[in-house]
C-alpha cells in the first residue's frame, strides 16, 4: 500500500467515522442523562434526512435548513420523551428499550408511507466535486461532516462542563434521587437530554443525506453507532466520537487489507475483543456503589 | 339386502357434498383468487411496492372490463421482506390457508428462489414477474413461468455482447452485490464474456446489500485499471459507489444492471448518473413524455393519487404487463378453469402484450421464459434515453430447451 493510498483511505475512514460518531453521540447523551438506550435513534437520523429533503425542495438557504432541522429535531425528542417515555419511566429497563425500538419502527413506517422506498438524494452545501491536493481527494461534504462533528462534540463537552443544565444532567446521571433532593428538576433534565440527542440525530441525517443518500433504511447506521458508543465507553462523549472514528477507520482499512467480504464483521470482532480486556470501553468506568 | 342398500345410499349422501365442491381451489362461480408476494418492507421494498401496485392496477382494469369469463379477479398479497424463508412461508399460506388458484411473484430473485421447490412439488402455477434467478425456468418445470424479468443468463448474453462490441471494452471490472439477483447478473456476464469473447474481468468484487461505503472495493477496481465498471446491485448502493468512485479519481464510466435502469438511480445518484449505461426490461420508462407512457401514468396516478416520489417505477410497469398476460391466459383457459387448462393457455401465448408500455411475452410447451427483449439505454441530461444498438447474436438460452 502506497502512502497516498493510505492517506486516501484515512480520509475515507474518518469521513464515514464522523457519521458513526454523530450517531453514537446521539445515543450516549440520553443514556448518560436518563439511563435510556434509544434504539429509535437510527430512525431519528432518517427523519432528519427526509426533513432536509423537504426543506431543500422548498429552496430554503442552507443555514436556515440547519436551524430548522435542529429545532424540529429537538422538539421531536421533547415530544417523544413527554408523551411516550415519561409514562413508562418506572417500567423495567427492557420495556423502555422495546418502547424506543417501537418508536423507531413507527417513524420508519410513517416515512415509508409518506415518501415511499425509492432512494433519493440532495446536494451537499459545498457541492460534491472533490477538492484535490497533493494527490489526495477530499469530498467537501465529508470535510463538512468532520467539522460539524468536531463542533458538536466541543459544544456538548462545554454544555456538560459549564452550563447549569449540563451539570444538572451529570448529577442526575450519577444519582437521580439525590439530584432531585438537591432541587434539580429531573423531568426537565430528561426533556433536555432527549431534545439534545434527537436534535443531534436529526442534524446527522441532514449531514449524511448528500453522502449516503436518503431512503427509509439509513437508520441501520444505529448498529455502527452502538458499536462506537460501546467502544468509547457508553457514558463518555469523547469516547463516543473516538469510537465512531475508530469504527470508520477499521472498516475502511479492513476492507482493503482483508477483503470486502469481512469488513462488516471486523468492527464487531474487535468490539468483542476489546470488551474482554476493557469491559467498560476505552473511556468508560465501572460504577462505584457504596455498600 | 336392505342393509346393503342403506349403506350404499349413506355413502352416496356422504360423497355428494364433496363432489359438488370438487372444483379447482381458488375458483368459484364468480371469482378467481390469485395469490401474490413481494417485498413491501425492507431495503427491497421499492421492488415489491411497485410490483403490487402495478399488478393491482391491471387487475382493476380487467375487472372493470367485465372480469374473466364472468369471474372477477381477486388478489391476496403477502409481504416476503425479500427473504427466501419468508417467501416460502408466504406461498404456503397463500396455497394452504388462502386457497388461491395460482400465485404471482413480484418478489425479486432473492426471495422467489425460496418458494420454487415447494411450488414445483405442489403443481399449481407460479408466474414470476420479477425474478431472474435461473431456477425458476431451468430445469424446466411445467407449472412455473417467467414473465418480465428475463433469465439471468440472458442478461449475461446482452451485457457481454454490448460491452465487448458496442462499448469496445476489453478491461471490465465487475462490482456485484452478494444476494441472488446481482450475483447472478455478475456471474452470467462473466460467463458470457468468457465463452463468447474470451474476455475475463480485470476485477470482480462483491458487497453487501445496504453497504454505505465502497472504498475497499473501489480501490481494488482502480488498481485493475478497467475501461468500464459494471455495477450490479441496487440504486441506493450504486449512488454511493459512483460518488466515491469520483472521489477516488475513477473516471471510467459505469454500466448498471437492469433493475437500476430506472428513474430512481438518477434521483439517488444525481449528476453522478450522467453517462451511465444499462439495459431496460421495458420499452418506455416512467417519466417519458411519449403519449403511451403519459396515458398510462395518468391512469396510474388516478389510482394512486398520494403516491410518493419515485413512483411509478419500472416494477409497476413490469407487474402491470405480466398481470395482463396472466389475465389473458386465464381468459383463454375458458370457463372450466383448471391448473392444466391455465398451463396450456399460457403455453399458447405468442408475442402478447397489453400495449406499448410492455414488452411482448412468448411461451411454448418447451420453455417458459416469456421475455428475451431488453433495450439499451444511457443517462443523458438527467434522463434515460434509448441507445441505437441491437443484438446480433442468437441467444443460447432457448437452445437448451430443445
Amino acid at each position: 500500500m502506497t502512502g497516498t493510498l493510505a492517506f486516501q483511505l484515512a480520509i475515507a475512514g474518518v469521513s464515514v467515522g464522523s457519521i458513526y460518531a454523530l450517531v453514537a453521540l446521539a445515543i450516549v447523551i440520553p443514556f448518560k442523562a436518563s439511563g435510556v438506550l434509544n434504539f429509535g435513534q437510527g430512525e431519528v437520523v432518517t427523519a432528519g434526512a427526509y426533513l432536509a429533503l423537504v426543506l431543500t425542495t422548498l429552496a430554503l438557504p442552507y443555514p436556515l435548513v440547519v436551524v430548522v432541522v435542529f429545532v424540529l429535531g429537538a422538539l421531536g425528542g421533547v415530544l417523544i420523551e413527554r408523551v411516550l417515555i415519561r409514562p413508562i419511566v418506572s417500567a423495567p429497563e427492557f420495556t423502555i428499550v422495546i418502547a424506543t425500538f417501537a418508536i423507531g419502527l413507527l417513524i420508519k413506517g410513517a416515512i415509508s408511507l409518506r415518501f415511499g422506498d425509492s432512494p433519493v438524494s440532495i446536494d451537499g452545501p459545498f457541492g460534491m466535486v472533490p477538492i484535490e491536493f497533493a494527490n489526495l481527494r477530499v469530498n467537501p461534504t465529508s470535510a463538512w461532516i468532520l467539522v460539524c462533528t468536531a463542533a458538536v462534540t466541543l459544544a456538548i463537552i462545554a454544555f456538560f462542563k459549564y452550563t447549569r443544565m449540563g451539570k444538572a444532567m451529570r448529577a442526575v446521571s450519577i444519582n437521580a434521587e439525590a439530584a432531585q433532593l438537591m432541587g434539580i428538576r429531573v423531568s426537565s433534565v430528561y426533556r433536555w437530554a432527549w431534545g439534545i440527542s434527537t436534535a443531534i440525530g436529526a442534524f446527522a441525517g441532514l449531514l449524511v443525506a448528500p453522502v449516503i443518500g436518503i431512503n427509509p433504511e439509513i437508520g441501520s447506521l444505529i448498529l455502527r453507532g452502538l458499536v462506537a458508543a460501546v467502544i468509547g465507553g457508553f457514558t463518555s462523549v469523547t469516547g463516543a466520537v473516538i469510537g465512531g472514528l475508530a469504527v470508520g477507520l477499521i472498516e475502511t482499512y479492513s476492507g482493503v487489507l482483508i477483503g470486502s467480504a469481512v469488513k462488516n464483521l471486523v468492527p464487531f470482532l474487535l468490539l468483542l475483543l476489546l470488551l474482554v480486556f476493557r469491559p467498560y470501553g476505552l473511556f468508560g468506568a465501572a460504577e462505584i456503589k457504596r455498600v | 339386502m336392505k342393509r346393503v342398500r342403506a349403506l350404499v345410499w349413506t355413502a352416496i349422501a356422504a360423497l355428494l357434498p364433496s363432489a359438488a365442491l370438487a372444483q379447482e381451489q381458488g375458483v368459484s362461480a364468480d371469482t378467481i383468487t390469485i395469490g401474490a408476494f413481494g417485498p413491501i418492507t425492507g431495503p427491497a421494498a421499492y421492488i415489491g411496492l411497485g410490483g403490487r401496485d402495478g399488478m393491482n392496477l391491471a387487475v382493476k382494469e380487467v375487472n372493470a372490463a367485465g372480469g374473466i369469463n364472468g369471474r372477477k379477479l381477486v388478489i391476496v398479497f403477502e409481504d416476503d421482506a425479500h427473504s427466501p424463508t419468508r417467501a416460502l412461508a408466504a406461498v404456503k399460506k397463500l396455497f394452504e390457508q388462502d386457497k388461491v388458484f395460482a400465485v404471482m411473484s413480484v418478489g425479486g430473485s432473492n426471495a422467489t428462489v425460496g418458494a420454487v421447490d415447494y411450488v414445483k412439488e405442489r403443481g399449481q402455477v407460479m408466474y414470476v414477474s420479477i425474478a431472474s434467478a435461473p431456477q425458476v425456468t431451468w430445469p424446466f418445470s411445467r407449472n412455473l413461468f417467467r414473465g418480465g424479468t428475463t433469465e439471468a443468463a440472458r442478461y449475461g448474453e446482452l451485457y457481454a455482447e454490448y460491452l465487448a462490441t458496442n462499448a469496445k471494452t476489453k478491461r471490465i471490472a465487475i462490482m456485484s452485490g452478494r444476494e441472488e439477483y446481482p450475483r447472478n447478473e455478475g456471474d452470467a456476464t462473466v460467463a458470457k464474456l468468457k465463452s463468447w469473447f474470451d474476455i475475463a474481468p480485470v476485477a470482480r468484487v462483491e458487497f453487501n446489500i445496504n453497504d454505505k461505503d465502497f472504498t475497499g472495493q473501489l480501490v481494488e477496481v482502480q488498481k485493475s485499471n478497467p475501461d468500464i465498471v459494471a455495477f450490479f446491485g441496487n440504486p441506493a448502493e450504486a449512488s454511493i459507489a459512483m460518488r466515491q468512485a469520483k472521489e477516488l479519481g475513477i473516471k471510467q464510466p459505469f454500466f448498471v444492471g437492469s433493475n437500476m435502469v430506472d428513474p430512481s438511480l438518477i434521483a439517488a445518484a444525481r449528476s453522478n448518473a450522467e453517462g451511465v449505461t444499462g439495459f431496460s426490461l421495458i420499452p418506455l420508462l416512467p417519466g417519458s413524455q411519449l403519449p403511451d407512457m403519459v396515458k398510462w401514468e395518468g391512469a396510474w396516478r388516478k389510482e394512486y393519487p398520494n403516491a410518493p416520489a419515485g413512483r411509478p417505477n419500472n416494477f409497476d410497469l413490469l407487474a402491470y404487463g405480466d398481470a395482463h398476460v396472466m389475465a389473458e391466459a386465464l381468459r383463454r383457459a375458458g370457463k372450466d378453469l383448471t391448473t392444466d387448462s391455465l398451463i396450456r393457455a399460457l403455453e399458447a401465448i405468442q408475442n402478447y402484450r397489453v400495449g406499448p408500455v410492455a414488452t411482448p411475452r412468448t411461451f411454448s410447451t418447451k420453455h417458459h421464459v416469456g421475455n428475451l427483449t431488453l433495450v439499451p439505454m444511457m443517462v443523458k441530461n438527467g434522463a434515460w434515453e434509448p441507445l441505437p444498438w441491437n443484438s446480433t447474436r442468437e441467444s443460447d438460452i432457448l437452445k437448451r430447451y430443445q
